[in-house]
This record gives C-alpha cells, sequence and structure tokens, in this order.
C-alpha cells in the first residue's frame, strides 16, 4: 500500500472510531454538576468489585468449561457441529431479561436444581452464585464459538504431524493447538467478558443484589438522575476496558515475537 | 518388516494396494498425479484410515483397528513442510524429543551431525515462519530424521524446488537410511525422482490399483501399460 492510499485508509478509520465514539459526546452534555459525594461514592465503588470479581470468576469458569468443548466441536463433521452452534445461538438470541426470567425461574428456590442447592446453603437469587451464573450464561456462547473458529483456523495437518512426532493428543493440544489459536482466544475471551460485565438485562432480574456496575447504573438513574450516572459511566470504561484490551495486547506480542 | 493390504474407497477412486518391505529397504510408489499412491501412503501413516485391509510393522499392528498417531514408529514428510510457525527452527528439530532423550550425548551428537550435513546452523534460531520454502524442506527432513524412525514415508517432498536441492536431500536421505538402517517408502510422478531415492524396488500404481512391481529395469524393459510406458518416456 503507498504512503497515499495508506493515508486515506487511516483517514476512513478515524471516521469509523468517531462515529463509534460519538455517544460518549453526552458525558459533555449539560445535565447539571456530576455528583460523586459518599452517598453515591460509597455504593459505586462496591459495585466496580462485584463486577470486577464477580466477572473475573465467571471468566474462569467460562474458559474452563467453554475451551475442551469449543476444541470438541471443532473437531466435529458438520452436522454435529452445526447441532452444538445452534444450542449455543439460544442463549445468544434470548432476550436479556427473557434469560433473566427463565433462569430465576430454573435456578430459584421453585426450580428443581434451585432447591437443590438451597439444601446445600447456595442461594441461586440475589446471590454472588446468581450473579455468577448469569454472566456464565450470557458470556459462554459468545466465547465457545469464537473459540471454534479460533480452533478451525489451526491446520489439521500441523496436528496429525505433531502426534506423528510422538505427541499425546492433550500435548498436541496444548503444544499446537492452543498457541497457534490464542489470537482468536484472546478475541473470543475479550467478547465474552465485555458481554457479562456490561449485562444488565438478565442480572437486574437474578442479582439485583449484589448490584455490578450496570445495575448501579440504573439505581443511580432512579434514584438520583442523570448527574449520578455520568462519574459511574467514566468509572465503569476505566475498569472494564483495560482486561480485555491488554489480553489483545498480550496476544499480538506473542503472535510478532 | 512392513505389510500392508489398503482397501480405500473414495468418490473418484477406489484405492486397492497390496505391498510388502522388508527393514532397511526401499520402495518406490510410481504413478500418475491422482492414481491413488499418496492415498496408500496416508493410509499407511494414519493421517488416512482405511476402509478395509491391514497395516502391520514388524510385531506392531497399525490398522485394524486405528494405532494412534502418537504411537506409530514412522516418520512422515509431504510437499507442505509443516513446521510450526510459532516455534524456531531448533525447536521444531528437537519437537518430537523427549527432554530425557534429548539430553543424552548421542542424541546431542546426532542433532549436531544433522544441524551440520543439513547445513541448518545459520537457521538455528531463526523463526520457523520467516526461513525460505528450500530451507523449511530441509527443516523438516531434520525433524523426522531427529527421532530415528525405523519406517520414512515420503510424499513427493521435493515438489516445487529446484534440482540442485533436491540433489542434495536425495543424497542426504539415502546416505541417512543406510546410516541409520530406516525402511522408505517413496510417492512421485517424476521417475528419475524416485529411481535414485528408491533403487531396488517399484510398485507401479494406476486407477487405485497395482499394475506393475518390480525393478527399475524391469519397469524400463517392459512397461505393463501404454499409459505407464507415457509416464517413463523422456519429455
Amino acid at each position: 500500500m503507498n504512503t497515499n492510499r495508506r493515508w486515506i485508509a487511516r483517514g476512513g478509520a478515524t471516521l469509523f472510531a468517531l462515529a463509534l465514539l460519538y455517544p460518549l459526546t453526552a458525558l459533555f452534555a449539560r445535565i447539571g454538576a456530576w455528583q460523586w459525594g459518599e452517598d453515591i461514592r460509597g455504593p459505586a465503588l462496591s459495585s466496580v468489585r462485584v463486577s470486577l470479581l464477580l466477572t473475573g470468576c465467571a471468566m474462569v469458569i467460562i474458559v474452563a468449561i467453554g475451551t475442551p468443548v469449543a476444541a470438541y466441536i471443532a473437531r466435529c463433521g458438520t452436522r454435529e457441529r452445526l447441532f452444538w452452534q445452534a444450542i449455543l445461538l439460544v442463549p445468544i438470541l434470548l432476550p436479556p431479561l427473557a434469560m433473566g426470567i427463565l433462569l430465576t425461574l430454573a435456578f430459584g428456590p421453585y426450580g428443581a436444581v434451585g432447591s437443590w442447592l438451597e439444601h446445600f446453603g447456595i442461594l441461586m437469587t440475589n446471590s454472588a452464585p446468581a450473579f455468577v451464573s448469569t454472566q456464565v450464561y450470557v458470556g459462554m456462547g459468545y466465547y465457545v464459538l469464537g473459540a471454534v473458529a479460533a480452533f478451525d483456523a489451526v491446520p489439521v495437518m500441523l496436528q496429525k504431524q505433531a502426534a506423528l512426532l510422538g505427541l499425546t493428543p492433550l500435548r498436541v493440544f496444548l503444544r499446537v493447538t492452543l498457541p497457534l489459536s490464542r489470537l482468536g482466544l484472546a478475541v473470543a475471551l475479550s467478547i465474552a467478558w465485555v458481554r457479562a460485565i456490561g449485562e444488565f438485562g438478565a442480572v437486574v432480574v437474578t442479582a439485583y443484589y449484589p448490584s455490578g456496575m450496570p445495575v448501579q447504573l440504573w439505581v443511580n438513574l432512579q434514584s438520583f438522575g442523570l448527574p449520578a450516572v455520568m462519574p459511574l459511566l467514566v468509572v465503569f470504561l476505566a475498569v472494564a476496558l483495560p482486561l480485555p484490551w491488554l489480553v489483545h495486547v498480550l496476544a499480538q506480542r506473542r503472535r510478532h515475537a | 518388516m512392513l505389510k500392508a493390504h489398503i482397501i480405500k474407497k473414495r468418490r473418484e477412486l477406489s484405492v486397492d494396494v497390496s505391498l510388502e518391505l522388508e527393514r532397511g529397504q526401499s520402495l518406490g510408489l510410481f504413478g500418475a498425479s491422482g492414481a491413488g499412491k499418496s492415498t496408500v501412503l496416508a493410509c499407511i501413516a494414519g493421517i488416512e484410515e482405511p476402509d478395509d485391509g491391514f497395516v502391520k510393522l514388524d510385531h506392531l499392528q497399525l490398522f485394524p483397528p486405528s494405532l494412534p498417531l502418537h504411537r506409530r514408529p514412522l516418520g512422515y514428510l509431504t510437499q507442505e513442510p509443516g513446521l510450526f510457525p510459532h516455534l524456531s527452527v531448533s525447536e521444531n528439530i528437537n519437537f518430537g524429543i523427549t527432554k530425557e532423550t534429548a539430553a543424552t550425548a548421542e542424541q546431542k551428537q546426532w542433532i549436531k551431525t544433522l544441524r551440520d550435513r543439513l547445513q541448518l546452523d545459520p537457521l538455528w534460531s531463526a523463526p520457523a515462519s520467516l526461513i525460505s520454502g528450500g530451507q523449511a524442506r530441509r527443516v523438516s527432513l531434520a525433524r523426522m530424521l531427529a527421532r530415528k524412525p525405523p519406517l520414512v514415508l515420503l510424499d513427493e517432498p521435493f515438489a516445487g524446488l529446484d534440482r540442485q536441492l533436491v540433489r542434495e536431500l536425495i543424497d542426504d536421505l539415502v546416505f541417512w537410511a543406510q546410516t541409520i538402517g530406516f525402511s522408505m517408502i517413496a510417492v512421485d510422478h517424476h521417475a528419475e525422482v524416485l529411481k535414485r531415492l528408491c533403487p531396488q524396488r517399484v510398485i507401479v500404481v494406476e486407477q487405485g490399483t497395482v499394475a506393475q512391481q518390480g525393478t527399475w529395469d524391469e519397469l524400463y524393459g517392459s512397461p505393463a501399460t501404454p499409459s505407464l510406458r507415457s509416464l517413463l518416456a523422456p519429455i
């Protein structure tokens, strides 16, 4: 690409980015002085802790379960793969509110699993497990579908060559498949993270408490109005963005290493 | 000793080929493109699974049932070098070697021999993704030989390379076949290449079946089919 074309392409990408970020100009709207007093700051910081900690737990579960499932689906024949992909699309396609209602009914005290878990003292509504399980449900499909695509991109022949060099299937996965798919896995993980940490519709039904950042934004809007929403919005961007971005940075670095 | 009977039905071709190979000997599979030679080799390697038949290497049953790839004592080289692009050249060559084996003096000496003979010294630390096609073939050959497999399968490994490099690689392979004592089956549709690589015996595959087998002299002396005569004729 010559220099002129590069600058034209860069200009186009800049316009695209500006359009994408345009809604953020509303942060400068005249809505009165932003409120960040103790009555707002305390619950807001608590919601940041809840969101980061519990979304982190959800990501660990998603990666631990989703990675082997994705590796299996990537090796399936066309028909079986389409079947699994249809199943993964269900939680993605459901409106978040509907997902929250279904989760509450299925895992709540009146559902079979919910009442069974309650025997062990695990409450599946308005609790940390409810929060985490909701995020797992909303984020899992995104991660697994992305991970399947990432595994698909690794040439099968390379994996067979590795096996013929004496590596067991697990070692082939760890030494060839996983390193060669890391960029795709990073993208899948960051999408799942963004989807989960920003989830409101499902979480507001299953886990109003402990409040994560999206629910706290809603509470602030209802209780104090827009001036109490904007600072939390800035905090949300500041804490939610770095982790998925860092994953991309690390994956790119190792790609070019 | 390798004994195999490969039956594999494909959409456009049915392959039915039997072959035997004594330890330390070489065998060429010759025929036109699409005759089924590569399918036979892939089935012996385990890359593809035969529909029927058997594959036995000494006392080890490779098929049936299909023995997992990692337990097959063989090396398989194709026209795609198949290097691991996220690793360096040296990591590729040592890929199939356990840490314990790599630490032995004998293995270290063997890797050094490969390194010197294949002129890999200047590439040793380079990322495998950045070396040329010809260099990649040399690296993949070294990687396969690093484990000293008793059986080596070559599926047109020299396609697209210049004659000088092909000559060098054939000389290397013949040298190591004698040094290590591995058996070798090679597939090619260039008689000249195959004859140098496997001078002892050749099987001609046409339309998925054995059309002729014997020595190269017999093949050149009385080719069994008109298409074989055409394949053997100089360009």
